[in-house]
């Protein structure tokens, strides 16, 4: 079924809680009160199972006829094209929205991350709670009248900085930060927030271990956030029955940085570099995801030969996380590196050929709105041919002989972190993660973007969803990468590499988009609102980790520790991207 | 040449006895100095041992470990174990709060203690070239390792610390478990060789090694003593990605180099005890024209060991803590067990006036069939375990 087909299903079925957005905006406006019934008749009768991404925006001032308000916006995928999406007004006041968790597992993390930053309260979610800023923070920071420590203008570039010419740093200003505020009551020492200090209630709550066969006492561990398989600073909160876990939480934030702001206050092509820093082992992915969901707004034509370019540059970075994440989950294993440091040796000559392409290794900042910022050379040509013909293919073989038939490693991982299909849907979960569960959904294929729909590559799934398939499924997502990596540069054509002369400040048309791309670890989404200004007026990214790890403790449930890291490893995140 | 190490130790106690000194006197300052030359050798191997693994490991890793580029660290990196050890000397010595003082602090002086003491009954050499020839000698060994345990339990519990407290469950269940198996393969030795004195076993060996004669109990004792010394794949005591470090977590200073220096030398004194039991400790060729050989044989088969406790070390993943005691009690035990029981009836059919070739090869027959038999029961309830979970699939098709 269509969008436009869907939309008058919709229209029909409830012709008093829609209608449509106003243009530059797109989807349905939905009214509050109907939600549920709205996706639930989304959910089971016209199958949009899949919700990608909540988020919420402000409208301080009246707009398009409409009042002051906050927005809820969903994007709802079926298996295939592009997104419904849905509008719903809560008001500013009280901003109250009723909740898609009971329907949605997925919008579990990503409405207390709205709640948290916007302020908008989910009516029915089961545990409403801040979550990637700490429990006593006051105000919720991306509301339009919030002012950070160190503000200096609403957005970039900030004419302070340069008083006299010479440029300022503005934390030299302000020591302490003028707008530094802290909850009433609050003293640096002892500080304790008051109803659920640390998280714990809910795993007090646990039913009561003492009636089952070999009674034991529970016990509460937390894992992290020092510790070191979490794979950055992650805490993981875990009920314990002897070994057996019977509640996990993954808290998260303690990277957080607020991205999704700074985002407001850069100017749109400012942005590129912050992605960067999103999935630290994937900028390249990052940067192409934020391009192509700028690029829906600005409507350019990019140059076939820098589609070309960003996608091999998008699939050398797939076989890096690949390959690292295959070497992670080694050392989680407790292979003392030796897999990690084999991944590490492939990973160091794709980082080669970044820093010849781009002059930065990890932080590329390579692509740009209509193209991309430098050329190839010959000799890089050369060199990207020489990798993906003849060092990755055996590099792969080689991981493929030392892991897929290693007595422990089958040991470990077969039918642990069991994820069925149904759950995987439900939780959002996209990238590897999905697919080993059985689910043959690759954006690339479904909604294809940049040149992807020109290329011979399959589509590869397992069946049993544990960790051994998902090991699979990235093995063998490996070769597909150097398939479409070979066929890339057989066919790279000769041509410019951007659209037009190269702009710094680039004037964005009004609307919204939302750009989504297979990024290695999943569906990497950038909601973007535009104003028509040079700055973007809402910057959103719907990162993968952030989503799959909502499934954790669906994986966890039942198996011992020395299972969660290699399930959490299978999992694949980077807390530079659940963050943000 | 003659025995060298005798004659050196011989020159001494001349010399104490011309200062005039009475004979128990220099009996005893002789037991000190040996006391003191037998500790030093397992803490001087290790220090070389650390640099040898990481180099090791770097060359597997494809890297290239310990060197001299920057600053200046000796010929290979050598000098950087002895900077890590001073390093390690000279840290501050934190003690977290909560912690049950005494048994924390006990806890590394015993398990240092014990990993230093079982080399007293390691022979280096023929005749009196060891500690002490206890007639109980790895009856002594057995007794000793498994007080470590203790140590274990001692830190996990007293640390204060959930991940130590966790490792401390871990390790009664780890250690007492594999101590069985490996008891049961060093029975098999001790029945054949008619002694537990240490030195009677390495004599028993003489033309024929037990690796040959008995290789089930050697690699019965190898994989228990791989789980004794928390070695991969049974690292599960201070198993890194899941534990943090144990039941050491919560030390610091000296007290975790304790630790560090315990479960080198422990790894070592099992390459020791097994080229002891298994591989003839100081026998070789040309031992008895030349005592001293017999030092650089058990060295050489010691490094052996060694290397190979490094290789599995450094290429194995780990298996969970429910998956290495099934393999134990389902496999392990019961394999021993039957390995003790027919050897010992064959060993006693054996005529007593066989030569040491005959007696190997109809122990090596044994124990190949007894494989056998072994391997056939695991590949039957593998295959009917494999026709049962393919009915199961066909019931849900």
């Amino acid at each position: 079924m269509t969008i436009q087909a869907t939309h008058e299903t919709l229209k029909a079925k409830f012709p008093d809680a829609i209608q449509d957005a106003h243009a530059p905006y797109t989807g349905l406006i939905v009214d509050r009160d109907h939600l549920v019934a709205v996706a639930t008749a989304l959910r089971d009768e016209l199958g949009f199972r899949y919700l990608s991404s909540v988020t919420g925006v402000d409208y301080p001032a009246a707009t398009d006829g409409l009042p002051p308000r906050f927005e809820a916006v969903y994007h709802f995928y079926q298996s295939e094209g592009g997104p419904l999406v849905l509008h719903v007004h809560a008001d500013r006041e009280n901003p109250t929205v009723p909740s898609l968790t009971p329907l949605f597992p997925s919008a579990d993390f990503q409405e207390r991350e709205a709640w948290d930053l916007m302020g908008i309260r989910f009516e029915g979610h089961p545990d409403l709670r801040r979550i990637l800023l700490w429990e006593g923070y006051a105000g919720h920071p991306l509301q339009k009248g919030f002012q950070e420590v160190y503000y200096e203008a609403d957005t970039k570039p900030f004419d302070s900085r340069w008083p006299e010419g010479a440029p300022v740093r503005a934390e030299s200003r302000v020591p302490l930060g003028r707008n530094l505020r802290y909850p009433a009551d609050f003293s640096m020492q002892g500080w304790c927030p008051t109803d659920d200090p640390w998280g714990y209630i809910a795993h007090d709550q646990v039913a009561d271990l003492k009636d089952t066969a070999h009674p034991t006492d529970r016990v509460v561990l937390n894992m992290g956030p020092h510790h070191p398989s979490t794979h950055g600073v992650l805490r993981l909160l875990v009920t314990l029955e002897g070994e057996t876990i019977k509640k996990l939480e993954p808290v998260v934030g303690f990277l957080h940085r607020c991205h999704d702001k700074i985002g407001e206050r850069n100017t749109w092509l400012g942005n590129m570099p912050y992605t960067d820093r999103l999935d630290y082992v994937c900028s390249m992915s990052n940067n192409l995801g934020y391009a192509v969901a700028v690029e829906k707004l600005l409507d350019v034509k990019v140059p076939e030969r820098a589609e070309y370019i960003r996608v091999i540059m998008a699939e050398f970075t797939r076989f890096i996380n690949h390959i690292i994440d295959i070497g992670f989950t080694g050392n989680d294993l407790g292979i003392y590196f030796t897999a990690m440091l084999m991944g590490m040796e492939e990973r160091e000559l794709i980082v080669d050929l970044f820093e010849r392409v781009s002059g930065s290794r990890m932080m590329c900042n390579y692509m740009r709105f209509g193209g991309v910022a430098h050329d190839m050379t010959a000799d890089d040509v050369a060199y990207a041919r020489q990798l993906a013909f003849e060092r990755l293919p055996q590099a792969i073989d080689k991981v493929d002989q030392f892991f897929t038939n290693n007595e422990v490693f089958k040991q470990r991982s077969i039918n642990v972190g069991v994820l069925p299909a149904e759950t995987a849907i439900a939780y959002g979960c996209t990238g590897p993660l999905l697919r080993a569960s059985g689910v043959p959904y690759d954006i690339r294929r479904a909604e294809p973007y940049s040149i992807y729909d020109s290329f011979d590559f399959d589509v590869v799934t397992r069946q049993n969803g544990d960790v051994y398939d998902r090991y699979m499924v990235r093995l063998e997502e490996m070769r597909q990468s150097v398939r479409i990596l070979q066929q890339a540069l057989n066919r790279l054509p000769d041509g410019p590499i951007m659209d037009g002369k190269p702009k710094g400040l680039i004037k964005v048309p009004a609307g919204e988009a939302y750009g989504r791309i297979e990024a290695p670890k999943g569906e990497l989404g950038f909601y973007l609102v535009s104003e028509g200004g040079n700055n973007p007026y809402r910057y959103h990214v719907r990162s993968p980790s952030f989503v799959n790890l909502g499934a954790l403790e669906e994986m966890c449930k039942g198996y011992l520790i020395a299972d969660t890291v290699i399930i959490l490893a299978s999992v694949d995140i980077t807390l530079g991207e659940v963050d943000r | 040449m003659g025995d060298a190490i005798v004659n050196v130790s011989a020159w001494i106690e001349g010399l104490l006895l011309g200062t005039g000194l009475s004979e128990p006197w220099v009996s005893f300052i002789m037991t000190v100095i040996s006391a003191f030359v037998i500790a030093f050798i397992p803490v001087v191997i290790v220090i070389f041992l650390v640099w040898g693994y990481r180099k090791a490991s770097a060359r597997m890793q494809g890297r290239l470990g310990p060197n001299s580029s920057g600053t200046w660290a000796g010929p290979g990196g050598i000098v950087q174990t002895f900077a890590d050890a001073i390093k390690m000397l000279t840290k501050e010595d934190i003690r977290p709060a909560g912690v049950d003082v005494i048994p924390y602090n006990i806890a590394p002086i015993l398990i240092f203690f014990i990993a230093l003491v079982v080399w007293a009954v390691i022979p280096f050499g023929p005749g009196t070239v060891i500690g002490v020839d206890l007639n109980i000698g790895i009856f002594y060994i057995m007794a000793f390792s498994s007080a470590a345990l203790f140590g274990v339990l001692m830190a996990g519990w007293s640390s204060n610390n959930k991940y130590a407290t966790v490792s401390a469950f871990r390790s009664v269940a780890l250690l007492i478990s594999y101590e069985i198996p490996q008891l049961l393969s060093v029975l098999v030795v001790v029945m054949v060789a008619g002694s537990m004195s240490m030195q009677d076993i390495v004599g028993a060996q003489r033309s024929v090694m037990y690796l040959i004669a008995l290789p089930l109990p050697a690699v019965i004792f190898l994989i228990a003593s791989l789980a004794e010394v928390n070695a991969r794949p049974f690292e599960l005591l201070e198993a890194e990605s899941e534990l943090v470090a144990g039941y050491q977590t919560e030390y610091s200073g000296m007290k975790f180099g304790m630790y560090y220096l315990a479960e080198f030398i422990n790894s070592v004194a099992v390459g020791a005890i097994f080229s002891t039991l298994f591989l003839g400790g100081w026998q070789g060729p040309f031992v008895d024209a030349a005592p001293i050989l017999g030092t650089v044989w058990i060295f050489a088969k010691i490094t052996l060991m060694t290397m190979l406790w490094m290789f599995i070390q450094i290429t194995l993943p780990r298996l969970r803590i429910d998956q290495i005691l099934n393999f134990n009690w389902k496999f392990l035990v019961p394999l021993a067990l039957a390995n003790l029981c027919v050897i010992s009836i064959v060993n006693k059919l054996i005529n007593a006036q066989a030569s040491d070739w005959t007696r190997a090869g109809i122990l090596l027959l044994t124990n190949i069939a007894i494989a056998l038999v072994a391997w056939t029961l695991v590949a039957l309830g593998g295959r009917q375990k494999r026709r049962q979970y393919e009915a199961e699939l066909e019931v849900v098709a």
